[in-house]
């Protein structure tokens, strides 16, 4: 009954052997092993397991693994590149859009899938779209802030501290306050 | 008295620690863990909400290929296990108690054949009469849930302070009245699940998404029949906790003991039906009868509340909650002689529990209206009631709660003005309203054991980065953040310089978890002391090293500095690089403790049950539409007493999201039980709030400063939950003149009231 695809994740083929009936739920978090996409709900109410394919948001949950072959699915885990994050990532942590995070990788994805199609949405437009994501912890509010943040270009560049303070230790064993500390 | 200016890391919005591994979904949660030989288990449950277990025949299922264990009671101890009655088992024991009951369980190499098995599992039934509504449970005759007791009453409370009758007959306005609230579950979005894992040596390995590390540990250890060192748990990222992971269920239990008979891991994810159904425990629904009398200059002179509380099966944690039912609240206003009954009952339904605010929304969603009802009464400004009324600096309650910090009034005030009460009222909208209400919650409780501390091990790296070993995990509240730069703050080092421990039994001290908004004050005091500790034996090298008297030490922004004479300057990686590097060497290392200054309540009930109290005011503006009742929240506003705030953007999402939870309580929460079952117990007919729902908030800290917590601080995280139901219901009550006494306050509700107030003409 399984059988062998391929499925473009994150611009990464993924050789996969499933049955017909293997969620891309499933597929993803099992087969794949990108357990960034969440389960919340199971029946697509909650968008902890939302997923871009082909340019639409879809609930992993509620979508066929085998109806993805040949599409260009996006997760959370495609987001940021380099190690750089993505400016919506930037954003969440910037203003703190999450707290437990279970329900974050499903509303990052949506605010990009909106953000993609409408780079400008106004507050009510993003509350409207985001209104199919739940969140049980933050009552929303960070959440739409972190997304208009992006939105009005109010996102700080990622902060650089762990580099300066890399440096900072480098210049500190160089230094010479450890030897004139111990031989004074 | 604001002190956060003084500070360096205290009060900065600093990226929270585990930040990106949450928006990158790297975070590992507990679904996430995959252990090599892994097993899924599923658990078979009672379909019947009262039935002894006649026989079980597990033969087919065992046969099934695929299945690597199946167990029923008899594969366990039959110890039952509980935090104030041990009244219940990982699997049933003679009988299940309520639908959803765990019954047995299987283990197999995937989830299909884990529910094929199950399928393949006869239980042969024999129903027996039950019972689902507390106060029928009470009557004599009714069918007993636990038969070895002689009534279905697991707790009973009555205590009376001061003279209850002399009081009310010395007041001017006597009124009573009538609230019921309903279960509310915690529908975190991650489910209650676990991975767990048996070793040949005879241990097991548990991760779990557990908010209570040390009491999930201590209750497999019970419930498995083996000591605490036998149990290693591993607190995984947690999707949400609400005190709904406190652990008061069988999943890991059941898992432990499959892995045992399997010897391979197993893991067990709740699906959102099993959390509804024996997942976490919801709210104690309370039937809460009061009646208060109060002087005309409306001065709060007597309360007596009667509280019936379900419990449903077992009994968990509804003990506690049903003592902060009954007597918390009165730390709110300056009570002298109140009288306080409770009666907890057991039920043929799912067990309830501990969920954010802990007893006391049910008895603010009563006591809160009465206020109102009384100001109404009284032709009071409800605003002017309340700080007539607000519990002050060095007020002790009659239960004898001591509060220490206390700005209250300056809440009702703030409030007051952020929802522009005395504009609004003075140009009135048709079909609107405003209501208020007061709040008050402890930082930690003294109720398990007489103990109510926290401990933190700090050990600083060769490079100079501090790593606090604590038990105290982070559920998704921001504490680990709230924690590391109370650490920083004390020790002087820059933020990035400290970093916090997952939460693992073997690693860590004993911690308590997450519960009674006792983590930035109790465990927050302990990572403050583990960092004094830890400066102190900088300080003793650093004066070595810098030849100078260690009394002279500051520490700032990672340096250690001679007072007055900065250029003699040492940083602290060199300090630990020092100490460690050298003949008789040593690492930089110290714990930290605090028990907080509370004591035990006595048989009576008597006793200050934690260490400070947090306080808060609220209101909100509602539009009720005639036509359809339905409520719509126009704006919240809530001011709140938490002491210093640590970490600002924590603790606003600490209100906000309280508020919210609030607000689905007050207004749409509730699930249709028919005869003990939940019908549809899923997201789609339980439903959140989404962000279209939430109305406008605004909301601002008090200046507060308490001087037993670290830093000024204290609790928060349940505070916002409490009173916002009866906030709603004064607010509707002002808009439409109807008064909703039971939740949700659904617009059905609503309109049948008005339209019952327009056929009485009134
Ligand atoms: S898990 Fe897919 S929408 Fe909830
Ligand atoms: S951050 Fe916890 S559910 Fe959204």
């Amino acid at each position: 009954m399984k059988r062998e695809m391929v499925l473009n994740v994150n611009g990464e083929e993924h050789d996969v052997e499933i049955t017909p009936d293997r969620l891309l739920l499933e597929a993803l978090r099992e087969d794949v092993g990108l357990t960034g996409t969440k389960e919340g709900c199971s029946i697509g109410v909650c968008g902890a397991c939302s997923v871009i394919v082909d340019g639409r948001l879809v609930s992993a949950c509620l979508t066929l693994a085998v109806t993805c072959e040949g599409k260009k699915i996006e997760t959370i885990e495609g987001l940021a590149r380099d190690g750089e994050l993505h400016p919506l990532q930037r954003s969440f942590v910037q203003y703190g859009g999450f707290q437990c995070g279970i329900c974050t990788p499903g509303q990052i994805m949506a605010a990009k899938a909106l953000l993609d199609h409408n780079p400008t949405p106004s507050a009510d437009q993003v509350k409207e779209w985001m209104s199919a994501n739940l969140c049980r912890c933050t009552g929303y509010y960070k959440i739409l802030e972190s997304v208009m943040a992006v939105v009005e270009g109010k996102v700080d560049e990622e902060r650089r501290d762990e580099a300066v303070r890399q440096a900072r230790i480098q210049s500190l064993y160089q230094s010479d306050t450890y030897k004139s500390g111990a031989s004074d | 008295m604001s002190k956060a200016e003084k500070f360096a890391v205290l009060g900065q919005n600093v990226d929270r620690f585990e930040g990106h591994d949450k928006v990158t979904g790297s975070a590992a949660y507990v679904a996430d863990v995959f252990l090599p030989g892994m097993l899924t288990g599923r658990i078979l449950r009672s379909p019947l909400p009262h039935a002894r277990i006649r026989n079980i025949d597990t033969s087919r299922a065992e046969k099934l290929r695929g299945v690597k264990a199946v167990v029923t009671a008899e594969d366990t101890i039959k110890q039952g296990w509980g935090v104030f009655f041990p009244d219940q088992y990982p699997l049933s024991v003679g009988k299940a108690r309520y639908v959803g009951e765990e019954v047995a369980a299987v283990a197999a190499i995937d989830r299909d054949t884990a529910e094929e098995a199950l399928e393949l599992i006869e239980v042969d039934w024999e129903e027996l009469p039950a019972v689902f509504d507390a106060e029928e449970a009470m009557q004599d005759g009714a069918p007993l849930v636990h038969e070895e007791k002689d009534s279905n009453i697991a707790l009973t409370i009555d205590v009376e302070r001061g003279d209850i009758d002399a009081a009310f007959r010395d007041s001017d306005l006597v009124i009573e009245d009538t609230f019921e609230s309903v279960p509310q579950w915690h529908s975190a979005i991650e489910t209650i699940g676990s991975v767990a894992d048996y070793s040949a040596n005879g241990k097991y390995t548990v991760y779990m998404n557990t908010q209570t590390l040390f009491m999930a540990r201590m209750r497999l250890a019970t419930a498995l029949g083996v000591r605490e060192a036998d149990v290693r748990v591993i607190q995984t990222a947690v999707g949400g906790g609400f005190g709904g992971k406190s652990c008061d269920d069988n999943n890991a239990m059941v898992a432990a003991i499959l892995a045992r008979k399997a010897r391979r891991p197993v893991k067990i994810i709740n699906t959102r039906e099993e959390e509804f159904l024996a997942g976490s425990r919801p709210r104690v629904n309370m039937k809460v009868w009061v009646r208060m009398g109060f002087k005309s200059d409306g001065r709060i002179r007597a309360k007596h509340m009667r509280v019936i509380a379900d419990n449903g099966a077992y009994s968990g944690k509804a003990p506690a909650i049903t003592g902060v039912a009954a007597l918390r609240h009165d730390t709110c206003y300056k009570y002298s002689d109140v009288r306080s009954e409770a009666y907890l009952v057991y039920t043929n339904k799912i067990p309830t529990g501990a969920f954010r605010g802990f007893g006391n929304p049910s008895a603010e969603f009563s006591v809160e209206q009465m206020m109102d009802i009384a100001a109404d009464e009284l032709n009071m400004d409800p605003f002017e009631m309340a700080r007539l009324n607000a519990a002050e600096p060095g007020y002790v309650s009659p239960h004898g709660n001591r509060v220490i910090s206390c700005e209250l009034k300056q809440c009702i005030d703030r409030t007051e003005r952020m929802i522009g009460w005395k504009e609004k009222r003075a140009d009135r909208k048709p079909n609107r309203g405003l209501g208020m209400g007061c709040t008050v919650h402890v930082s930690g409780k003294r109720h398990f054991g007489d103990y109510d501390g926290s401990s933190a091990t700090i050990k600083m790296n060769e490079d100079g980065k501090a790593f606090i070993l604590s038990g105290e995990g982070e559920t998704g509240q921001g504490h680990w953040t709230a924690m590391c730069q109370i650490a920083a703050e004390e020790l002087g080092v820059p933020f990035s310089d400290v970093a916090i421990s997952e939460a693992d039994t073997d690693l860590t001290t004993f911690c308590l978890g997450n519960y009674a908004s006792r983590l930035t004050y109790v465990a927050g005091n302990a990572v403050k002391n583990a960092a004094t500790n830890v400066k102190e034996i900088l300080h003793e090298t650093a004066a070595e090293m810098l030849e100078a008297d260690p009394g002279d030490l500051v520490s700032r922004d990672g340096y250690i500095f001679v007072k007055g004479a900065e250029q003699r300057a040492i940083s602290v990686a060199d300090v630990v690089r020092g100490r460690q590097f050298r003949r008789g060497g040593a690492p930089v290392v110290a714990s930290g403790s605090f028990d907080a200054d509370s004591v035990s309540q006595d048989a009576l009930r008597y006793g200050n049950e934690s260490g400070a109290y947090n306080f808060g005011a609220q209101a909100a503006e509602v539009e009720v539409d005639p036509d359809t009742g339905r409520v719509t929240v126009i704006q919240y506003a809530v001011a709140s007493d938490c002491g210093t705030v640590i970490y600002p953007i924590g603790a606003e999402g600490q209100v906000e999201g309280s508020i919210a939870q609030g607000l689905g309580y007050a207004l749409i929460e509730g699930i249709r039980m028919e005869e003990g079952r939940p019908i549809n117990p899923n997201f789609s007919d339980y439903r959140l709030a989404s962000m279209r729902d939430m109305p406008d908030l605004v909301h601002e800290f008090a200046d507060s400063y308490e001087p037993t917590g670290p830093f000024g601080a204290k609790g928060l995280g349940e505070l916002g939950m409490d009173p916002v139901a009866a906030i709603i219901s004064n607010a509707i009550y002002d808009a439409v003149g109807v008064r909703i006494k039971t939740l949700p306050i659904t617009a059905e509700k609503v309109l049948r009231a008005l339209q019952e107030k327009k056929k009485n003409g009134s």
